[in-house]
């Protein structure tokens, strides 16, 4: 009898949390917002999901940013989607590019900027109470934002330089309309990405960083 | 009662994949490659002086590809003048440690001792100037002995009577194969290419007119800068 009890018990608790996740994976997602593309690279490339309907898992590789690439600037758009049924805000977090000589490529050499807030379908939440904010100073394409600062060295209103922890990019009111438990073609929004390098007489060498997109509950606003 | 279990449990498997449907992360990898880069242009104009006839045949354009042609005219005793000197402004830019080496040939029309050889030709290269912006400071090698036309670096040989330049790697025939004039420390600091600034140094190249046989001369040289 006891052990009944106990075995009702446990698939109780394992089914609330099956429950709890399924609804929390259906209320915020992050997810591919198409193929990115990259222009301006001497041996470069982008990989991504051309599916909205894919994870987000894109490989950038810059290629050649000294000055044997003649190109002005290095520029990278990656779209990413989103769908929630609350409130939501968009964080990144940032590893890697650890170079200690100055003159070598640092975070603040690659420009991160956030544009082009977009619905991705019919199934998107349009909200009149509430924007969608890119939080500053992220709002800008680094690439058409670039300058040349006192030192000689590029600029940028926004770079990797400026995510320290999980920082607050963008954050808005609900992004769906239907409470799908999957993804679709067309319920939520799309945002690009737009990282940026300028090749410069950068110290020689090979540098490496990651991003990591997250969503979460934001800033309860109404819709 | 095992069936209920059991269909509880395949709720709860069924649940959980569900879930892999979504995600709240995604994630971005980036590499960027940074290679040596070192490059040699023309450092302005040509200064010839002490010539007697001759002229620039096609000048250094400053921040253009080096592709300067000499006429250095008269060299006998026609010539009046202590020496025929040609500078020759260049600019160097790296973004590693550097080395500009050189080479030359000496051909002349001449077949006595008496042509003008690569010993003949004066070389050295001046103060080496690193100024403006993005532009790293360090210190250079020179390993020429600098203007071939101090009096330091040549004289007449009391024997011959020919005038020598005699200084360590002050005329041509040091330079028969490729062989290092200048190196140094990175030029540039991160800056884009755009920056128009860099390491300039004169060439020298000079000689001194004497009765050499008669004849023409072709002398050809080449610069190159490596980061090694």
């Amino acid at each position: 009898m006891r052990l009944r009890r106990l075995t009702y018990s446990l698939c109780s608790v394992l089914i609330l949390v099956a429950v709890a996740q399924a609804i929390s994976a259906q209320a915020l997602d992050i997810s591919s917002g198409g193929l990115p593309t990259i222009t301006g690279s001497v041996n470069g490339s982008v990989t991504g999901n051309a599916a909205v309907t894919g994870d987000l898992v894109v490989t950038i590789d810059f290629g050649e940013v000294s000055p044997l690439n003649p190109n002005s600037i290095v520029k990278v758009v990656v779209p990413i989607a989103l769908r929630s049924n609350q409130p939501y805000q968009v964080a990144v977090s940032f590893s890697g590019l650890t170079n200690a000589n100055a003159e070598a490529l640092q975070a603040t050499d690659v420009g991160l900027g956030i544009q082009n807030m977009r619905l991705l379908g019919g199934a998107g939440q349009i909200c009149n109470q509430s924007t969608h904010i890119i939080r500053s100073p992220f709002n800008n394409d680094p690439a058409v934002t670039a300058t040349v600062g006192s030192n000689g060295r590029v600029l940028y209103p926004s770079s990797l330089g400026n995510l320290s922890g999980s920082t607050v990019v963008l954050s808005g009111p609900e992004l769906s309309k239907n409470n799908s438990i999957k993804r679709q073609q067309s319920d939520g929004y799309v945002f690009d990405v737009i990282l940026a390098v300028t090749p410069q007489f950068f110290a020689a060498g090979i540098s490496s960083a990651t991003l990591i997109f997250s969503i979460a509950p934001g800033p309860n606003v109404p819709c | 009662m095992p069936r209920l279990i059991l269909k509880l449990l395949l709720l709860t498997m069924i649940s959980a994949v569900t879930c892999l449907g979504q995600s709240t992360t995604g994630t971005v990898t980036m590499s960027a490659t940074v290679s040596k880069f070192v490059e040699i242009n023309s450092g302005g104009a040509v200064t010839l002086t002490g010539n007697s006839g001759g002229g620039v045949t096609t000048d250094g354009v400053i921040n253009t590809p080096l592709a300067v042609s000499i006429n250095l005219g008269e060299l006998g005793p026609v010539n009046i003048n202590n020496f025929v000197t040609a500078q020759v402004p260049l600019k160097l830019r790296s973004n590693a440690p550097y080395v500009l080496s050189m080479s030359a040939t000496v051909t002349s029309s001449g077949t006595s001792a008496s042509r003008i050889v690569a010993s003949d030709v004066g070389f050295g290269l001046g103060t080496v100037s690193r100024t403006g912006l993005g532009v790293n400071a360090g210190a250079d090698t020179n390993a020429t002995s600098g203007d071939p036309t101090l009096p330091a670096n040549g004289s007449v040989n009391g024997t011959t009577g020919r005038y020598e330049f005699t200084a360590v790697r002050s005329n041509l025939s040091a330079f028969s194969s490729a062989t290092t004039a200048l190196s140094g420390p990175i030029i540039m600091n991160a800056v884009p290419r755009s920056n128009a600034n860099g390491l300039t140094v004169p060439a020298f190249f000079a000689i001194k007119p004497q009765f050499f046989e008669n004849g023409t001369t072709t002398i050809s040289v080449t610069f190159t800068v490596t980061a090694p």
